[in-house]
């Protein structure tokens, strides 16, 4: 049943097919998942919002660098959700912390995952599941550190995060 | 009735596709699962089953693969040689990776599945014996990319730290999900390519589904080493 075509379609459909993906990759795929955008044309059609909403979900904060100040940041979980936030650390860097919910206990891991590591490898500090902590910790190695929050009941939880100490704040990450 | 049936099929298609969400689509595991997996310990049978037969049945680039290679396959038994050799290629890795621990990049092997698919569209127009007049055995082929879509399924479950408590079971319940996921669309993808064959418009538009399945391929890997690369 398999035939081989002619190397004239051969030739047509192997250069329509690279042509035609380079296409979808230049002003499609790369500006929605990367925020590259080679043609410019990904920012027109609004797709580049997509990856830079990724990277910017967070809640805005007023500053993103740490000092021997609390600085308070909010975060709401929607009910039966996980979520990250996170900052950039480096290594032996120290964070003091206090955070609390609205009453409602969450499950959370403190946990650092070491810069440039492609593997998802991550160090728990700590893991429980309550409604208030307080508490410090210098990192034994550079990379992006902070909480895992999953509110396993039926409403929003709120959680205000109070952080002094040398770190970048990046951010959530849904 | 053929044309009335595939008419049918193709609205059914895509129903079931407008179904499934775009966070199915995210080919990673979505954050319910990457919650229950870092959640629970200890053996999970029916939820590690579930978790595989979904990655396999929501994975397109494993699917795209499958499609070249039964594309032309029309006898049950050829269909059954190739699926089984596929199977024993991607449950080797997958098994071998996560218990020994083998770590690799996820954009690299997503770029070599991507490059799965290019291979296959080109080896159904007969690329190979046009360009070289020699044919890759079609069968080795598809054993040693079954490899390399094992490795990426190995790379996704050892995103999570799993716990060495029950792992053998949960794994083998993974890859039994994963088979399940596989056979499950394969049937909708036989029904489908079976009902097709027997129009004329099949030989006329097989040189231009594989060269639109070539082109994903290319899209497949210029996203994941664009990945690579950047990331």
């Amino acid at each position: 049943m398999q035939h081989t075509v002619s190397t004239k379609t051969l030739v047509k459909a192997s250069i329509s097919a690279v042509v035609v993906a380079a296409i979808a990759l230049g002003t499609f795929i790369l500006p929605a998942e990367y925020n590259i955008d080679p043609t410019g044309l990904g920012g027109k059609l609004g797709l580049t919002a997509l990856a830079q909403a990724a990277e910017m979900e967070a809640a805005p904060v007023e500053k993103t660098k740490g000092s021997d100040e609390f600085q308070t940041i909010e975060v709401t979980i929607a009910p039966g959700r996980g979520v990250e936030y996170k900052f950039y650390m480096k290594q032996h860097d120290k964070m003091t912390y206090e955070w609390l919910t609205d009453g409602e206990p969450l499950y959370f891991d403190l946990h650092g995952e070491p810069e440039g590591d492609t593997t998802g490898y991550f160090e728990s500090y700590a893991i429980a599941t309550t409604n208030e902590m307080k508490g410090s910790y210098t990192t034994p190695f550079a990379g992006s550190h902070g909480w895992y929050w999953k509110n396993k009941s039926d409403k929003p939880v709120s959680v205000q995060l109070l952080v002094k100490g040398q770190y970048e704040v990046i951010g959530l990450k849904q | 009735m053929p044309s009335n049936m595939v008419k049918l099929l193709t609205y059914l298609t895509i129903a079931l596709l407008a179904l499934v969400s775009i966070e199915a689509f995210a080919h990673g595991v979505d954050d319910k699962t990457r919650a229950f997996l870092e959640q629970n310990s200890g053996v999970q049978f029916i939820p590690f089953l579930y978790i595989g037969a979904k990655h396999m049945i929501t994975g397109y680039d494993h699917l795209l693969f499958l499609v070249g290679v039964i594309f032309f396959l029309y006898r049950s038994r050829d269909v059954l040689l190739y699926v089984t050799m596929f199977t024993i290629g991607h449950s080797t890795t997958l098994l071998f990776g996560v218990l020994s621990d083998i770590q690799v990049n996820a954009y690299l092997i997503d770029a070599i599945i991507g490059f799965s698919v290019i291979y296959k569209g080109f080896d159904n127009l007969g690329g190979f014996k046009r360009c070289f007049n020699w044919q890759p055995n079609t069968q080795w082929a598809v054993l040693i990319f079954g490899l390399f879509h094992g490795f990426g399924l190995a790379t996704k479950l050892q995103e999570f730290s799993l716990a060495d408590e029950g792992l053998i079971t949960n794994l083998i319940a993974f890859n039994l999900g994963v088979e399940l996921g596989q056979f499950a669309a394969l049937a909708l993808i036989l029904i489908m390519i079976n009902a097709w064959r027997k129009l004329p418009s099949f030989q006329r538009f097989s040189t231009v589904t594989n060269t639109v399945l070539m082109s994903a391929g290319v899209m497949l890997m210029g996203l994941q080493l664009t990945g690579y690369f950047t990331i």
